[in-house]
């Protein structure tokens, strides 16, 4: 069980209200709503559970799990798993985005909690949102399960309220989407626990031609 | 000039020539045996010196037939000196229903060292009416530059899943198609050229009515160092066009010539 301090500590951290700007992106979504790929409720959900079971975001919970691993002992692996997820975006939006919620979020540690300097510093620039995640959470004893889930909780949610105002869906459809991906999320955790590095794929074709082209896009609302 | 080689079969490098003069080395890969079944495994290590410029292809399109249950994999490792460029630039691969192949390529570079590389994959061989339904298709990039990584593309498919289907997928396109520069920092100029290179109706911005639509989709963008181009579609004569006018497009911006075609290409 979660410690309460630890508990209210992920709160703040997965707070939509925490000041990195998950807010301004929708990671393609608004492209796919321009071009009616997504249109309603199960098509949103549709895309978002395939994102979860073999998209990016799998990953990219992987390289948090293996940074909070890291976080204290071992500054070189740490710095590995930042590298290797930027190298894995492949779209300039993509990375930009991650880099640049990563960098509001160490600057944010660094005033929050010095202590934490070297491991940012190791960590090396640009940090990516994910590994600044798992330093915060690692430092605050969340317990990797419960962090990994409270990322795609705030990941989840940022484009479930992107996909409601783009498509447009009523709040309260919003909140039951919500719940209906609840299942998946946890599926993917409890998998991706029991990653062996070998495991490491995606599949991603309609997201990465998505991402390409919101660069495009003749008017928008958000960055990604 | 290729200074040592060593092939064993059903792997052949056949005689090198020079058809833009000895500076660019053109080299021809075969395969013998006609097609890749489950179990072989394929590697190629290619090493270039510095300054060294080469382009490599291969004499035909690779076939991965249906396997019983074992394993295909083909495992390349480049190494390019400094100042060298690789253009790495195979025909396309059909990959049978059934099939299941794993490739795996890895790319070093030294300081000022480029590689240009391209995949084009048919899954089945659609002009039967065959579909992907079983097996599995994995392809893994990787390309590093003093001990880090510039750009990781994992990318697998199970044959009959839903990953074949989804727009987040593949979409029900039979043929896949990746173009990458690397090694070299590009303009954002250069992607909006790029893109414009193939019909707006392909990018899934555009707002067109569904019967101009082609039913191909593309992007293109900028990776860390280099760029990159997706293709998803019906035609790998269509995705290799790109490709090729990509090419045709980069090759005097990183090499300074302009293109030379394989001659074995030209069939």
């Amino acid at each position: 069980m979660i410690q309460t301090q630890a508990l209210l500590q992920l709160l703040q951290l997965t707070s939509p209200a925490l000041p990195v700007g998950a807010y301004s992106y929708s990671e393609g979504l608004e492209t796919l709503v321009q071009s009616d790929a997504v249109s309603d409720l199960p098509s949103l959900e549709h895309w978002l559970t395939q994102e979860l079971r073999y998209g990016t975001i799998r990953l990219e919970a992987i390289a948090l799990l293996k940074a909070h691993e890291a976080a204290t002992v071992d500054h070189e692996t740490l710095s590995y798993w930042n590298d290797w997820l930027s190298a894995l975006r492949e779209t300039e939006e993509m990375r930009e985005q991650s880099w640049q919620m990563g960098r509001s979020l160490t600057r944010l540690l660094l005033q929050l909690q010095s202590e934490l300097q070297p491991i940012i510093l190791a960590c090396g620039e640009p940090c990516n949102f994910a590994i600044a995640f798992a330093i915060a959470a690692q430092h605050w004893q969340i317990d990797p399960r419960t962090a990994v889930l409270g990322y795609l909780h705030s990941w989840v949610a940022n484009l479930v309220n992107a996909g409601v105002r783009l498509i447009p869906l009523g709040q309260t459809q919003g909140q039951h989407l919500l719940l209906n991906l609840y299942p998946q999320v946890e599926k993917t955790v409890d998998a991706i626990l029991q990653q062996t590095e070998d495991e490491l794929w995606n599949c991603n074709w309609g997201f990465a031609i998505a991402s390409m082209n919101h660069e495009i896009l003749y008017s928008r609302l958000f960055r990604s | 000039m290729i200074s040592r080689s060593q092939t064993q079969a059903p792997l052949k490098v056949q005689r090198p020539f020079y058809p833009e003069g000895s500076q660019v080395c053109h080299t021809v890969l075969l395969h013998t045996a006609g097609g890749i079944v489950g179990g072989d495994r394929l590697s190629l290590d290619i090493h270039l010196h510095p300054d060294a410029l080469a382009l490599i292809t291969t004499a035909a399109a690779a076939k991965v037939y249906r396997s019983s249950g074992a394993e295909a994999t083909q495992t390349v490792q480049i190494h390019l000196a400094a100042g060298a460029c690789l253009e790495w630039l195979p025909q396309e691969a059909i990959v049978f229903d059934g099939a299941i192949y794993r490739q795996d390529l890895q790319v070093e570079l030294a300081p000022g060292a480029t590689w240009v590389g391209w995949d084009i994959t048919r899954l089945g061989r659609t002009a039967r009416g065959e579909k992907f339904l079983g097996g599995e298709w994995r392809s893994r990039t990787q390309v590093w530059q003093q001990g880090r990584p510039l750009w990781i593309d994992p990318q697998y498919l199970v044959g009959g899943s839903e990953m074949l289907v989804s727009p987040h997928g593949l979409a029900e396109c039979p043929v896949i198609g990746s173009f990458a520069l690397i090694g070299q920092t590009v303009s954002p100029e250069l992607v909006s050229q790029i893109r414009s290179l193939f019909p707006l109706a392909a990018f899934p911005s555009r707002q067109v009515p569904s019967s101009q639509a082609s039913s191909s989709q593309v992007g293109a963008t900028r990776l860390m160092s280099g760029l990159l181009c997706r293709y998803r579609g019906n035609s790998t004569a269509e995705a290799r066009q790109w490709f090729t006018q990509v090419w045709n497009l980069l090759r005097p911006i990183y090499l300074g010539r302009s293109v030379c075609m394989p001659r074995v290409w030209q069939v």
